[in-house]
This record gives structure tokens, C-alpha cells and sequence, in this order.
């Protein structure tokens, strides 16, 4: 063959291939910008089916934009979004435990969200909502939802050993010492991190915490090591469940509803998720005046977060807009334990005509604090703290009958550690 | 005089073996040369996985050694391997040794056997939970038919690691039962007859024939067992999350929490060399009494 006839010939090959190119580039310049939305597992398996639907509902009306839905379980939750961040792969968007959004906007992962604040206006969101997502005078995500954790009793066991619903600490303990016995428990709890949330929820009732209001680690300030000691005293009446100890949350959670145990701690929307014949014998507590005849309980404000890695932060952002203005039918579809951060979503019948999530709007949540009580606002360190094992160990301690001298210390030295950073 | 080096270049087939050798040299160092290399660069840093911080020597190392953590962790994981090693060691070897005599049914006792190593961790797990999680479980409601008190198993620390060390025996000794019977069967049946007709007593057999004859493949499976053992994530957490109050913890769990739950990493990883080194301490000095004689 000569020479000419081979240049030839290339060029030709050269000139197909820049037309294959240019093609697909046009291409490429048509497809839709591809989202991914890792979302948590919620509640029960109706809710990843609901927000599934709102995602394909998005997915319709924007055409340029296609956003893949992904529901992340809980277990490992924290390994998985810093693997996926530490490789480079985060997602674009994220629903997220309570604190991972301050933890991860001080580790310059996600993009602060002070602009949809604005465009959507911060009289918007229940009152409390939006101080648990600012930090460094950023919103370092959206709230979504309120996570409010307060004890639930049984009616049936209640009424079976002829008692009232206890009003304060000393009403609860008489209350839990009298209906003990034959295999059934005044208190049920777990070990894991569900588990220290007795600890939060006492200690604030008695208005204190992890932290006095200088930001000091107060495990052992008079007001929390009297909420310890009234737990330590319900182990000593033999009312705590001794499985509690080796129990996982939802463990705790099948106990009660098994009718062994009349209280728990857990969120107002949870009786939805007992057996329909149990529904009706579940209720909620008062909030209990404390041993200072205080009241209080914790709540978590769970948020939706926009990474850095995200190609594409302004269409996000959109989505993340949309979201949260077309996000009701994961409340009313999804039936999750907690309630939506929107105020005009609480006004739904869903939510005003149900007696528990209506009780836990009116009365818990302006009684609400998260972790960071009595310090307020957040900060990254509460991330650590939240799934620190030394409060599981803690608990599981103070579920064993070890003398709070004993059990405390570490767990304040931990705390220490942790604020130090 | 020719180098080493020179002969070994020269000899025919070198670049031949070199070509032929590479894929695998090259996998052999991104799957474990390359995150080896990261990890101890971790040990030596600060900082998280999301951030990581600087060099700081061996400053991980030295807060680790002086944790009390690590050594209730290291306590848990020799005594965990120990037992495990143990257990499964004996039990593995009795039942080959009645599958070796032949029983009857062998065939369908050697699958049931199996069943506890093929069935998955997750299931295997959750399913002993059940039987043992709480007063109505089915272990106390045999307890409590013969008129004894329930045990809050997975309450108590004693209770928790016993319950621990029976769940990996229960799934490690159908690996050693099916090494071991292997073993058996390839022992000289001449050895036997000769033992038999020096006047030598079933006990005398086992003890002067079986065993020797076995004596390799046991130092190699106990090696396994131990490096299984000591890495094993599964069981402790699964069962008990490494409680309670840390009662089950091990090496490996630690280097999780310190790497996930306080994120920083270079705890983490200098928890899992410190891992290795003992471990191939361990399996150095197993070698060495394998090839005595």
C-alpha cells in the first residue's frame, strides 16, 4: 500500500472518530445531571417506599435533573458516610444523624445552607429547630425533623396494679417498684445508644446535661448525678429489666410492646408501630417534674446536608429546596416516630388529629433540648459524644447496679477528652 | 567472581519469569502492600479519616500502650483465641475421630455438623441472641422448667464472654472436625497393625500413633484458628457490641471505635499493626515448633 493511501486512510479513521466524539459530547451535554440522595432509614419500610415516590415525582418534573434515591441503614452509619467522603465518593445530598452536618461542616465536607434559610424564610421552622444547625454563624444544614424522645407507658399494666400515671420522679419510682414482678418490669431500656438516651432525657428533665452553660463537661455536676442516681435507685428496686443491659434498642422497644415492661423511653409516633391490638394501651407520660421539680426531655433535630464533593451545588440545592417544600408524604406515608421541622407540615390533619404527635408538638417540644443543654446551639464535638461508646458503657454499667463513683469518672474524663480537642 | 546479582540476571528464563510473575507481584502490592503502607502512615499521623492530620512518630502507639482499653481488649482477644483454639481443637478432633470409627448415620452427621460454619454470621448470631437474650428466652425457659432462676446472659460480664467463646466454637469446630478427619484418614493403617501387634492399648494408639501423626496439620490449623479468632469482628459485635462494659471488646473492635466512633484514625490503625505484630510474633514461634522434629 503507499504511504498517501495509508495518511489517507487515517485521516479518514481520525475524521469518523472526532464525529463518534462530537456526538456523544452532544450527547452528554443532553443528559440529565445525575443526583445521588442517601437518605436514612427512617422508620418502619413504608417510609424509603414514600421517598422513593417523592424523589420519582422530582425526577418527572425536571427532566434535566435525575436524582438517584438510596436508603442507607443505620448500623455502621458513621463509617459509611466518612468512607464515602474519604474516598471521594460522597453523595450529592444527605439526610444524617443529629450531629454529623456541624461535624462534617468543620471538617469542610458539606456546603452551608444560608441562602435556602433565607429564600425560605427561618420563621419557617419549629423555634429551636434552626439554632441546633447553626454553627460559626453558618446553617450548616436544613432542618427536617424533630426527634423527641419521652417515656410512654402501659395503660393495661398501669390499670392492672390499680396505679396512677406518675407525675413527678418519686410518683414514677413508687409506680415502677409496684408493678414489678412475674417476669413484668416498671422500666425497660437497652445498652446501645438508644439506652443512653435515659441518661439525656433525666438529666435534662432535671435541667441539666452533659454541659453546664459555660460548655464545661457536667456529668458530674449535683443536677445530672441526681438524674444518674435516680436511675441507679429504679435498678436497686429491681423495676429496670436486667436484660436491658445486653438489649439493643429494638429489643427494648418488643419487650414493651410484649406488655413486659410499662415504660420506655422512645419517640411519640412509636405506639404506630406496636401490634394494632397494643396501640390503644400505650400513652404518653406528662412531662414528670424531677427531683428539682424541673421539666425537660431531649430532642434530636435530624437535618438534610449538601456535600462539597457535589458536582453540581446549585441544582442540589434546588432539589434540596424542593425537597423540603414537597416532603409530606414521607410524614404521612412514611409514619416515622418523629415529626416534620416545617411548621406549616404540622397543621396537616395527619399530625393535628393525632393525639400523641399533637401532645409531643404542644407540650414536649417547647420543653425540648438537645445534648448540647445546657451549653445550646451545636458544635462538632457533639457528634462524637452521640455515638461515643463510653456512655454505652455507661449505661450499661448503671443497668448493671455499678456504683455511680465508680461509673462516672471515666465516662466525665471522656467527656473532657472529647471537649479538648 | 561473579555477584549475585549477575547470577541470578543471567540465569536462562529470568526476564521470562519476571513477565510471567508481574500481574501477581502487581496485585499482591495493591491489595496489600498499598493499604499496609497507608495504614502505617495512619499510625504515624494525627488527624481523621475526613481530615487527616500530620506526622507525630510514634505518639499513637505510645498513648495506646498506656490505655488501659487496649489491654482489657488484648486480655479478652488472647483469652478468646485461647479458649476458641481449645475448644473447638477438642471437640473438632472427638467427633472425627468417632467419624473415622464410622457411625451410624455418618453422612448425615457429617452435614449437620457442618451447618454451623456454612450458615452466615449475621444469622447464626442473631439466632443464639434469641436463645439466650432475656429471661423468656429459650434457655431460661428450659432453666426455669427445671426449676433454676433465669440468667441474664448477655447482662453479666462472665456470662457475656462464655457466651461469646461458645458461639465461635460452635461455628469453628466443623472446619477442624473436617481438617482432622481428613488427617486421620491419610495415617498409615500399617502404623496401627504394627502398634497393635507390639501389644499397644487403643489409648497407647492414639497417644503414640494419631497424635504425631497429626501433629503438623494440628499446629497449622491452630494457627488458623488463632489468626480467626483474633481477628474476629463478628461474633463479639453482633452478640453484644463488645459489652458489656467492654467485657468483650477485642483488639479489632477497638481499632473500629477508635477509628469510627472517635474518628481518629491513626489510633485505629496503630491498634491493628500492634494487632499484627503479635500475631506474627505468634506465628513465627508456630512455625519454628511445626518444622522441629
Amino acid at each position: 500500500m503507499k504511504p498517501m493511501s495509508i495518511l489517507r486512510i487515517l485521516n479518514a479513521k481520525f475524521a469518523l472518530l472526532g464525529a463518534f466524539f462530537g456526538v456523544s459530547t452532544g450527547l452528554a451535554t443532553a443528559a440529565p445531571i445525575t443526583l445521588n440522595f442517601w437518605d436514612m432509614q427512617w422508620g418502619v419500610s413504608e417510609y424509603a417506599v414514600a421517598a422513593q415516590k417523592i424523589v420519582d415525582r422530582y425526577n418527572q418534573e425536571h427532566p434535566n435533573v435525575h436524582v438517584v434515591y438510596r436508603s442507607v441503614p443505620w448500623a455502621n452509619w458513621f463509617s459509611t458516610f466518612t468512607t464515602a467522603v474519604a474516598s471521594g465518593s460522597a453523595p450529592d445530598i444527605s439526610t444524617g444523624a443529629g450531629f454529623q452536618a456541624v461535624y462534617f461542616f468543620s471538617q469542610d465536607v458539606v456546603l452551608p445552607v444560608d441562602d435556602l434559610v433565607k429564600e425560605i424564610g427561618e420563621d419557617a421552622f419549629v423555634p429551636g429547630t434552626l439554632d441546633a444547625c447553626r454553627y460559626q454563624g453558618h446553617y450548616v444544614s436544613l432542618p427536617w425533623g424533630v426527634d423527641i424522645r419521652l417515656f410512654l407507658y402501659r395503660k393495661d399494666i398501669l390499670e392492672a396494679k390499680g396505679q396512677k400515671v406518675p407525675t413527678t420522679w418519686d410518683e414514677f419510682r413508687a409506680v415502677c417498684k409496684a408493678v414489678a414482678g412475674n417476669g413484668v418490669y416498671g422500666y425497660v431500656s437497652s445498652g446501645d445508644s438508644a439506652g443512653v438516651h435515659t441518661l439525656f432525657v433525666t438529666s435534662i428533665n432535671n435541667g441539666s446535661g452533659l454541659f453546664a452553660k459555660d460548655g464545661k463537661p457536667a456529668l458530674t455536676s449535683d443536677r445530672t448525678m441526681e438524674a444518674l442516681q435516680f436511675l441507679a435507685d429504679l435498678v436497686k428496686d429491681g423495676s429496670v429489666n436486667p436484660a436491658s443491659v445486653g438489649y439493643q434498642g429494638f429489643d427494648a422497644v418488643a419487650s414493651f410492646f410484649q406488655g413486659k415492661a410499662a415504660f420506655l423511653i422512645e419517640g411519640p409516633n412509636m405506639p404506630a408501630q406496636a401490634p394494632a391490638d397494643v396501640r390503644e394501651k400505650i400513652g404518653i407520660l406528662p412531662p414528670m417534674k424531677s427531683k428539682r421539680g424541673d421539666i425537660g426531655t431531649n430532642y434530636w433535630i435530624n437535618s438534610v446536608m449538601v456535600y462539597k464533593q457535589s458536582a453540581h451545588p446549585k441544582e442540589t440545592m434546588e432539589f434540596l429546596k424542593w425537597w423540603s417544600d414537597n416532603e409530606k408524604p414521607v410524614w404521612t406515608d412514611g409514619h416515622m416516630a418523629s415529626f416534620p421541622a416545617r411548621k406549616d407540615l404540622l397543621k396537616d390533619p395527619y399530625f393535628q388529629d393525632n393525639p400523641n404527635y399533637k401532645y409531643a408538638i404542644d407540650v414536649y417540644a417547647p420543653i425540648s433540648k438537645t445534648i448540647a443543654a445546657q451549653k445550646g446551639g451545636t458544635f462538632p464535638e457533639l457528634n462524637e459524644i452521640d455515638g461515643d461508646a463510653a456512655f454505652s458503657t455507661l449505661i450499661q454499667q448503671l443497668w448493671q447496679g455499678k456504683p455511680l463513683n465508680q461509673i462516672v469518672p471515666p465516662a466525665e474524663a471522656r467527656l473532657e477528652e472529647i471537649m479538648s480537642h | 567472581m561473579k555477584g549475585f546479582g549477575t547470577t541470578v540476571f543471567a540465569k536462562p528464563g529470568f526476564t521470562t519469569a519476571v513477565i510471567l510473575l508481574s500481574p501477581s507481584l502487581l496485585l499482591v502490592a495493591a491489595v496489600i502492600a498499598y493499604p499496609m503502607a497507608l495504614g502505617l502512615k495512619y499510625s504515624l499521623s494525627s488527624g481523621s479519616l475526613l481530615r487527616p492530620g500530620g506526622f507525630i512518630g510514634l505518639a499513637n502507639y505510645v498513648k495506646l500502650l498506656n490505655s488501659p482499653n487496649f489491654y482489657n481488649a488484648l486480655q479478652f482477644s488472647v483469652g478468646f483465641a485461647v479458649a476458641n483454639i481449645a475448644g473447638c481443637y477438642t471437640l473438632g478432633l472427638g467427633i472425627a475421630l468417632l467419624m473415622q470409627k464410622g457411625v451410624p448415620g455418618q453422612g448425615v452427621f457429617r452435614v449437620l455438623f457442618l451447618l454451623p460454619w456454612i450458615v452466615p454470621s449475621l444469622v447464626a448470631v442473631v439466632s443464639w441472641r434469641w436463645l439466650v437474650g432475656d429471661e423468656s428466652a429459650f434457655v431460661n425457659r428450659i432453666i426455669k422448667a427445671f426449676g433454676g432462676s433465669p440468667i441474664f446472659f448477655l447482662s453479666t460480664s462472665g456470662w457475656a464472654i462464655l457466651i461469646v467463646i461458645l458461639i465461635k466454637i460452635w461455628r469453628s469446630f466443623p472446619f477442624m472436625m473436617l481438617s482432622l478427619l481428613a488427617a486421620l484418614q491419610s495415617i498409615d493403617r500399617n502404623l496401627y497393625e504394627a502398634a497393635a501387634i507390639d501389644g499397644a492399648t487403643p489409648r497407647q494408639m492414639f497417644r503414640y500413633v494419631t497424635l504425631p501423626q497429626i501433629r503438623n496439620i494440628s499446629i497449622v490449623l491452630c494457627l488458623m484458628m488463632m489468626i480467626w479468632s483474633v481477628n474476629d469482628f463478628d461474633t463479639p459485635w453482633l452478640l453484644a457490641q463488645g459489652g458489656p462494659a467492654n467485657a468483650t471488646q477485642n483488639l479489632v473492635i477497638l481499632a473500629y471505635r477508635y477509628t469510627f466512633d472517635r474518628n481518629d484514625v491513626g489510633m485505629g490503625a496503630a491498634t491493628s499493626f500492634v494487632t499484627l505484630f503479635g500475631l506474627m510474633v505468634l506465628v513465627f514461634f508456630l512455625l519454628r515448633l511445626q518444622r522441629r522434629k
